[in-house]
């Protein structure tokens, strides 16, 4: 490979006045807010250091807490889910299918749209039906009346209500990106394994799933720790209600940041946000190298 | 390479933290508020000619609203009066500006005017030193007079005065006449029970009793505090517990949660009204499909204006097993106008403030707003081509005998959270009312 030889002070103009607004626009708040996270304060009045108290009280004595852990977690799993699901259309999609770019940006239209306008139009398909929720009315139509639910206000199924819209969203996102990857794999290779024997699902097994594996990797990332920070959806869609059934922990710490007026217990919840976050990609990273190592 | 992409997806997530501080200051509107009061007076006290630009942090968005005409004409008024003054405004909606007022009094950037809500939602800006003592202000011009006779208070600390409100409402209940005919109601209710009796009526024959948009919790919040201030017998419950006297385990917040309770229980509310915000819930109303809406007084003018007009009534709020005083109301002293202490133009900003203030109810007068008016206005509604409805509202403000305030002007915010939220919970499952108490004493003990 050819290396461009440039003198370091070239490469630091190019570089640095990047770097630094990249470090005053982001590490930088995310220091402050790991200080803030250490005071007692509502965000106006004075503060007080009280240390690691934020911290002790969001793991032993808030009862909202542990649930949108467990709602965010669930969140990024479900988002992952369908990620196989999009290699499987995009692998059928590049086979049979002659120009399958229309349908990819067909699939791909909710990306486009704002979050605001997704929400609103399935808050309006996840309505009862009394409201003109359409959802609940085609149930009606084929007479499964009793399958019929409040969708977004039974605290029970709101969440898997939630993840579903996500899913439907992000779907054609994840299939554009697993789409473009099987069409960059030469045709030769696949000629090349045809002579040998290996055709169809099995030249995939041999073939595309291995050189796919890299971006596959980047679509999981994306998708869950997307979902790790899902916030505008839930406060369109619910407003983490009905009480806290479908709180997040960005939706937590909005709340107790701005609405509880604890801006020193939202900020110690967004430092644990950022660390889970860190903890994910690190996990996420392992398990891909070493299955990057098996394939290749 | 990989730690580079662990960069890039940490950068990806940490992004988290800055959507926070975005969402506060990304709605509507954001091209004035910060910039317009520093960069704007940066020039000014520069330039020879002492212009001066005041940013004004207002909520009357909706053009088609009597406030918005309101504000613009005292507005254009007043800069024609004094030409070297610039008002430049910042129009949210109540809750953006809610949040965008906080984070900019977390880096002390308070525009020249802003709007607070009442006691206990003022107190942190009043403490941290945010807010200018405007007592000068209502002492010029006779200002002071105009505002009813202690609404002041709730605005008061220490004997300062920090904001002026826009108005003083009381809660009560709407009903659609038309709808109570149908189910062959003929008298409003007087007691929870006939109350009950009505919703269970109204719910058999396929109308939705009462209209509310619970998804933002403060209005389930607002409709229950009714009950409380009913079976605790008079107003002052949540005083007591400030005090010491009572805590929330008390008969009266218990039996207060468990007629909620029966309300809900009675299908007295719409399918899934926790996904329906204020303005949706409201709407029920206003287009007819519902027979009742609980809500603040402040209502009047856009239900004139809306398709159920001149087949409203209102009532008081009944009584709750015999207990309780009809003319006591759940009272809403309205958002308030107040003058940030670090304002580089305190004089101008004052002397505007006084003008507009006492402008203000002449204008609402004819702009046919004038009941729920926190001041005194001069002017015979009924001449003046005001609704039969707002009459009999008018007519109610002369029955009050006091009340209390929504939970949420009263408790610090912490407490009034973990409050709305476990109301909300009783829209979707039923709880036993110990619990809800629990819930409470131990959310309000923890943020005392």
């Amino acid at each position: 490979m050819k290396v461009l030889k440039v003198p370091a002070r070239t490469i630091a103009v190019f570089v640095l006045p990047c770097l630094l607004l990249y470090i005053g626009l982001v590490f930088v708040p995310i220091l402050v807010s790991f200080y803030t996270g250490l005071l007692r304060w509502d965000g106006i009045t004075d503060s007080t250091f009280i240390g690691l108290d934020n911290f002790r009280n969001m793991f032993v004595n808030d009862t909202v807490f542990w649930p949108a852990v467990r709602h965010t977690l669930l969140y990024a799993v479900a988002s992952m889910l369908e990620i196989p699901v999009c290699l499987w259309m995009a692998i059928l999609l590049s086979r049979y299918v002659r120009k399958g770019n229309t349908l990819v940006s067909i699939y791909f239209t909710p990306v486009i749209l704002s979050v605001v306008i997704i929400g609103q139009l399935w808050k309006t398909i996840y309505n009862p039906a009394s409201m003109g929720g359409m959802l609940n009315g085609v149930l009606i139509a084929f007479g499964l009346d009793s399958w019929t639910h409040s969708w977004l206000t039974e605290p029970k199924i709101a969440m898997y209500s939630l993840y579903f819209v996500s899913l439907w969203q992000y779907f054609g996102y994840h299939l554009l990106i697993q789409y473009t990857g099987v069409q960059n794999i030469p045709d030769e290779i696949y000629e090349a394994a045809k002579i040998d024997g290996a055709e169809g699902f099995k030249a995939d097994r041999y073939i595309t799933l291995p050189l796919i594996v890299s971006i596959f990797k980047v679509s999981i990332v994306l998708a869950f720790i997307g979902s790790l920070q899902a916030f505008e959806l839930v406060v369109v869609m619910t407003g983490g209600g009905p009480a806290h059934a479908t709180d997040v922990i960005s939706t937590h710490m909005y709340n107790s940041s701005f609405l509880s007026l604890k801006y020193g217990y939202g900020s110690a919840i967004a430092a644990f946000l950022v660390i889970l976050c860190l903890i994910c990609t690190v996990i996420i990273n392992t398990v891909f190298n070493r299955l990057e190592k098996k394939f290749s | 390479m990989a730690t580079r992409k662990l960069l890039k997806t940490c950068a990806v997530a940490l992004s988290a933290t800055l959507a926070l501080s975005l969402a506060a200051c990304g709605n509507a509107n954001n091209n004035n508020a910060a910039s317009g009061s520093n960069t704007g007076t940066g020039t000014a006290s520069s330039g020879g000619n002492k212009k001066v630009t005041i940013t004004f942090q207002n909520i009357y968005p909706d053009p088609a609203t009597p406030s918005y005409k309101m504000l613009h004409e005292l507005i254009a008024q007043y800069e024609q009066d004094h030409p070297n003054v610039h008002i430049e405004l910042d129009t949210l909606n109540t809750d953006q500006q809610k949040v965008k007022l906080k984070t900019q009094a977390a880096s002390k950037e308070v525009p020249d005017i802003t709007i607070v809500n009442p006691a206990a939602q003022m107190k942190p800006f009043v403490d941290a030193g945010l807010l200018a003592p405007l007592n000068d202000v209502i002492d010029q011009n006779g200002l002071k007079d105009t505002y009813q006779s202690g609404l002041l208070d709730y605005y008061s600390f220490d004997g300062n005065v920090y904001a002026l409100p826009d108005g003083n409402n009381i809660e009560v209940v709407f009903y659609n006449k038309d709808l109570f005919q149908q189910a062959g109601i003929s008298d409003t209710p007087k007691t929870f029970e006939e109350m009950l009796q009505d919703v269970k009526t109204l719910k058999s024959k396929g109308i939705t009793p009462i209209a509310i948009g619970e998804k933002d919790s403060w209005t389930g919040s607002f409709l229950f505090m009714n009950m409380l201030l009913r079976t605790n017998g008079g107003p002052g419950f949540l005083k007591d517990v400030v005090d010491g006297k009572k805590t929330f385990s008390d008969p009266a917040f218990i039996q207060a949660v468990d007629r909620f309770q029966d309300l809900v229980q009675a299908g007295a509310f719409p399918d899934g009204a926790t996904s329906i915000d204020a303005t949706a819930g409201g709407n029920i109303f206003k287009s007819g499909k519902a027979a009742m809406w609980v809500i603040g007084s402040w209502e009047t003018g856009a239900i004139d204006a809306s398709s159920v007009a001149g087949k409203v009534g209102a009532f008081q709020f009944p009584t709750v097993d015999g207990k309780g005083d009809p003319n006591e109301f759940m009272l809403a002293p309205g958002s308030a106008f107040a003058v940030s202490a670090n304002s580089e133009h305190l004089q101008e900003t004052k002397d505007f403030l006084n003008f507009f203030t006492l402008n203000l109810p002449k204008k609402q007068f004819d702009l046919k707003n004038a009941v729920g008016l926190g001041q005194k206005v001069d002017g015979d509604l009924k001449s003046a081509g005001y609704s039969d409805l707002a009459i009999s509202i008018a007519n109610l403000f002369n029955e009050v005998k006091g009340g209390d305030l929504a939970f949420d002007n009263t408790m610090n915010p912490a407490t009034a959270q973990v409050h709305l939220s476990s109301i909300q919970n009783l829209f979707v499952q039923k709880v036993d009312s110990a619990q809800v108490a629990k819930e409470h004493q131990s959310a309000y003990e923890a943020n005392k």
